[in-house]
């Protein structure tokens, strides 16, 4: 493992304000009485951590425990409200059930679309297609409307063009419970591939501990806002363990 | 002016994205449909004709004193570049929101949805003109080389329209009610420029009104090129330009400064 480190976090926190009255019939007598019109809550309370090049790191955490928001601030889509963050190299997220998808076009057309977003080149995307396609296994189904496709589908479609951008950071969110088994087993491989060639780093968000624990090689574990563990996968579940069974 | 080339720069770079966007757009929109792309020159025959008949041989309104040009080619000139401003302004005040799931998980200049929804929208327009093409040359509309002027206009038109909607979109996503304000403001502004009725027929004293909208500049000088073979009023084009060139770096600056939290209001 390289000593190279890919992202960093010190102490970052973010707020989201949230607002209490969503229309201007509610928010102008508000405004009008003088009466605070937002409220922030903390999704991420004083978070410092590093991941360095190569490693596989699982987050793990209940529901609104702030996972969904770090992956965000690592992709870049949003800001913190204070502290840094820095990531380098390129990222692929894998985007969540036909994000970046449209429905009504075919799958081919989807790919180059979802291609062009992850930030490839039409000529990548051409030299990628037969691989992705081959990957995604549907060919078959390569010129049909993508809203005829089942979620599985639909996933292993989205995986096959996120391995294909040659990431240097990869963000994997829960997506994978989606695909059948068969198909799981070929993305584990694919990204053990990955973790071999030690240049691509991998987050990974799962609930499913086990394969937190057999596939990551780090865990931060992540309960009300806070970094409560960081380090090796098994004391992490133990500790995820342990305060949801209290 | 520096953030606006910071963001051509960007543009460019995603260049294919945007292709890729606008592509999207237009595939996807008429795609389950009988008559599929053939709806973007329908729509605006229909509203055109309906138009005709209500404000020609109902309400009788005059074209130009001095010329004989059949109100329907009248009524079209301005209609066309009027119904691409108010499309490109309510679809591209929408875009960012319905495409929420792609802002909240990767990073893209997010101007490219604004922009790309406009491009799509011009494609239409295109298409669109072919009807006023055929129109012109079944009435023999004489036509000269001060015809050429459309591009400058059409050129005004677009920094003009991408300003509003960078606004309009960036504001939308933090109230909602920004596009149902928006089409009540269309609806009003329609009247305020002089799509349906020259705008001569309107009183001396509430002309300025035009003078400070440009969509009424631009309305005026495609009609002054493309019927009256004339040139357009230069200090009014100017006034326009400058106008829409203001309203452009605005609006850019406010979606700038809203673009950082543009994922935590979706």
């Amino acid at each position: 493992m390289s000593n190279e480190t890919v992202i960093k976090f010190e102490n970052v926190n973010k707020q989201f304000s949230k607002l209490n009255h969503k229309t201007f019939k509610e928010f102008l007598p508000a405004l009008i009485r003088g009466e605070k019109t937002s409220e922030s809550f903390t999704a991420l309370n004083d978070i410092s951590f590093e991941i360095k090049k190569g490693e596989t790191v699982g987050i793990i955490g209940p529901n609104g425990s702030g996972k969904s928001t770090i992956l965000k601030l690592i992709a870049g889509v949003m800001w913190p409200t204070s502290g840094t963050i820095e990531v380098k190299g390129k990222i692929s997220p894998l985007i969540e059930l036909g994000a970046g998808f449209h429905p009504e076009l075919t799958g081919k057309e989807n790919i180059y679309l979802n291609g062009a977003i992850l930030g490839l080149s039409q000529k990548e995307i051409e030299k990628n297609y037969k691989s992705i396609v081959d990957f995604a296994e549907i060919w078959e189904f390569i010129d049909q409307p993508v809203k005829h496709y089942s979620s599985g589908m639909y996933v292993r479609l989205a995986f096959a063009v996120a391995i294909h951008v040659h990431p240097e950071i990869l963000i994997i969110d829960e997506i994978l419970a989606v695909g059948d088994t068969n198909f799981q087993k070929k993305c584990f491989d694919k990204m053990e591939e990955f973790q071999k060639s030690k240049d691509i780093t991998i987050i990974f968000v799962s609930h499913s501990l086990s394969q937190v624990e057999s596939f990551c090689t780090r865990a931060i574990y992540l309960n009300h806002h806070q970094i409560q563990y960081s380090g090796s996968t098994t004391e992490a579940n133990k500790r995820y363990l342990s305060d949801q069974n209290k | 002016m520096f953030q606006l080339f910071s963001e051509i720069k960007a543009i460019h770079k995603w260049r294919e994205l945007l292709w890729q966007m606008v592509g999207r757009e237009v595939k996807a929109r008429y795609k389950q449909s009988i008559l599929g792309y053939f709806w973007v020159i329908l729509n605006p025959l229909a509203q055109m004709l309906v138009m005709s008949f209500a404000f020609s041989i109902i309400m009788r309104i005059p074209t130009n004193a001095a010329s004989n040009i059949p109100y329907s080619i009248f009524l079209f000139v301005a209609l066309l570049p009027w119904t691409l401003f108010s499309n490109s302004l309510s679809s591209a005040t929408a875009s960012l929101v319905s495409s929420g799931s792609l802002i909240t998980k990767i990073y893209f200049p997010r101007t490219i949805l604004v922009i790309s929804t406009i491009i799509a929208k011009i494609i239409d327009f295109l298409f669109a003109s072919s009807i006023l093409i055929i129109y012109m040359i079944i009435y023999h509309i004489p036509i000269n080389t001060n015809i050429l002027w459309i591009f400058p206009i059409f050129f005004i038109q677009q920094i003009f329209t991408l300003g509003l909607s960078l606004f309009f979109a960036a504001a939308n996503l933090l109230y909602r009610d920004i596009q149902y304000l928006l089409s009540m403001i269309l609806l009003l502004w329609m009247y305020l420029t002089p799509v349906i009725f020259p705008a001569d027929l309107v009183p001396e004293r509430y002309r300025f009104v035009f003078q400070l909208n440009p969509m009424a500049v631009i309305v005026n000088a495609y009609r002054q090129v493309i019927l009256g073979g004339g040139v357009p009023k230069y200090s009014s084009l100017i006034v326009a330009t400058l106008l829409s060139i203001v309203i452009l770096l605005l609006g850019l600056r406010y979606f700038k400064s809203r673009e950082k939290i543009f994922a935590d209001n979706i």
